[in-house]
């Protein structure tokens, strides 16, 4: 099949590129649409609205980011960290624009998880239903985050 | 087994098929060079403040350079860091697909464009600031990389060639790293902590970046003697020339700039009052605490004030605690009259710009030089 421009341009800016040093796909060998595909599959299934996770993902990073670096806790058993970083980060789906490229590290220690948050990983899931590749360092996977966000009743 | 006649047409095929790519390929380069040779163009900087004559084809960015007038670009040229922006008042293209997500609708009526995106095609009018003009590239030779904290350290660099710099304390370097382990090489903004009196060394301070490319250049190949490049001075974060009192407000390697101002004032004589908040998650995230506290020692008009947020209460610390908002805001319940100069994460800044206006301080008084 071919791929239109945009579509090539595409799969060249998620593999390790001027964009990102590790790419946003990791060790996955499936297809950007496979795992757009599967992972709203998963987060259907468990009946949690991606606005919800979303919200739950920014208000975890704006409450860290501003503690300037210091641990911050978001629920019981879970904190999260800020760390700074210089510059900012083009969205690989050009149009989308910069994004700070600090990051918030969220542990939850009850249940032996961890997340690391950006603006820009938020922009992926917000807008374009990608929840990045797994192997990657800043995949969000949805039963993972469902979890730490504690955004099922426990059963 | 395949038949012999078989493998000889595959082979014929192949090698037809080889020639043809060659041949084709020739054409193109042929053409590139003989159809789409535009000749020399003009490049009008700042209307008839500088006239280039470059050969036409290449990027505005490069052709730029390649006459010694520094953009500031952090990608290479890839237009993916959007820093390279000038004004193209005649004979820019269209706007190209990856200029569109950084440019802003109040940019595109100012015809900012990327410069690494514009080719030179015909003659071309560009605006630049004036202080774009005296940036120059510089080789320097690396004579020390010093801890700070387990993840800060401080660069002193020898200037070779050029051998000196003139530059306002304040302003930033583009440090460019080498290439290893297939990152290529890539240029990252500095401030300058040295003061402009040393016109023939600059010392930057850098924060390791987890992945960052950079600063893993920095941290782990970097070595002292080593020969060094980057463009310079670049910024707009200086000291303004007024008398009001001053709040420094700085974190982590935020630090670079505002030591750098405050060794300049110094050596001038300056009477203006200042404080300087300086916040930190520990101890351990300390530095030049020593040499600032000396410096408040020796003259009247500067006070410091390190605070930590993260240290734990039980230790020996007998400064500030909490975050370095709130203790500025408990310091200086009053800002009307003075003046706000900030260094450090975006986050940071966004927050101390609320405290000091919630203080009553305009924001056209607040300067600051924000890590993004």
């Amino acid at each position: 099949m071919k791929l239109s421009p945009e579509d090539q341009r595409l799969i060249h800016n998620l593999k390790p590129s001027k964009f990102s040093k590790e790419g946003f796909l990791g060790t996955d060998n499936r297809s950007f649409e496979e795992i757009t595909t599967e992972d709203l599959r998963t987060l259907e299934k468990t009946g949690v609205p991606k606005k919800l996770l979303v919200q739950a993902l920014r208000d975890a990073y704006q409450k860290a980011r501003n503690t300037f670096g210091a641990e911050v806790e978001i629920k019981k058993n879970v904190k999260a960290v800020f760390h700074e970083s210089m510059g900012r980060i083009p969205s690989p789906f050009c149009k989308d624009g910069l994004f700070e490229k600090g990051e918030v590290v969220v542990i939850d220690s009850a249940n032996n998880l961890s997340l690391v948050i950006t603006s820009l990983g938020i922009n992926l899931i917000e807008k374009h239903d990608f929840f990045q590749g797994k192997g990657c360092r800043f995949r969000i996977d949805p039963l993972v985050a469902i979890k730490i966000f504690r955004l099922l009743p426990e059963t | 087994m395949i038949p012999g006649s078989i493998l000889f047409s595959i082979g014929i095929s192949v090698g037809f098929l080889l020639i043809t790519g060659l041949i084709l390929a020739l054409l193109l380069i042929l053409a590139e060079k003989k159809i789409l040779n535009y000749g020399t163009c003009c490049i009008d900087v700042n209307e008839g403040e500088k006239k280039l004559q470059v050969p036409g084809g290449g990027s505005l960015l490069s052709s730029l350079a390649e006459n010694e007038i520094f953009i500031p670009s952090a990608c290479g040229g890839r237009g993916t860091c959007a820093y390279c922006k000038v004004q193209v008042t005649e004979g820019g293209s269209m706007i190209s697909p990856v200029e569109e997500p950084y440019l802003g609708p109040e940019e595109r009526k100012n015809q900012v464009r990327l410069s690494c995106q514009v080719k030179v095609r015909k003659d071309i009018k560009i605006r630049v600031p004036k202080e774009l003009l005296s940036v120059r590239k510089y080789k320097g030779k690396l004579l020390h990389k010093r801890p700070l904290t387990y993840d800060i350290v401080e660069l002193r660099i020898e200037l070779l060639e050029p051998k000196t710099i003139d530059f306002v304390a304040g302003h930033y370097v583009q440090l460019e790293s080498e290439e290893y382990d297939g990152n290529d090489r890539v240029m990252r903004a500095y401030s300058m902590s040295s003061p402009p009196s040393d016109k023939n060394h600059i010392e930057l301070m850098i924060r390791k970046v987890p992945n960052g490319i950079c600063t893993t250049w920095v941290f782990e190949h970097l070595k002292e003697g080593q020969e060094v490049t980057f463009s310079g001075p670049h910024g707009k974060f200086h000291l303004s020339n007024t008398d009001a009192e001053i709040i420094f407000i700085a974190g982590g390697s935020g630090m670079a700039p505002i030591w750098g101002i405050l060794r300049d004032i110094k050596e001038k004589g300056n009477t203006r009052k200042a404080t300087y908040f300086f916040g930190a998650l520990t101890q351990k995230d300390l530095f030049f605490v020593d040499e600032l506290t000396k410096l408040q020692q020796e003259v009247p008009w500067f006070k410091f004030i390190p605070a930590l947020s993260n240290e734990p209460a039980n230790s020996d610390w007998k400064g500030e605690r909490g975050l370095i908002t709130d203790v500025v805001a408990r310091h200086m319940p009053d800002c009307s009259k003075n003046e706000g100069y900030l260094c450090g994460s975006p986050g940071m800044i966004d927050a101390c710009i609320k405290v000091l206006t919630k203080a009553g301080m305009t924001e056209d008084r607040i300067f600051y030089d924000k890590f993004a």
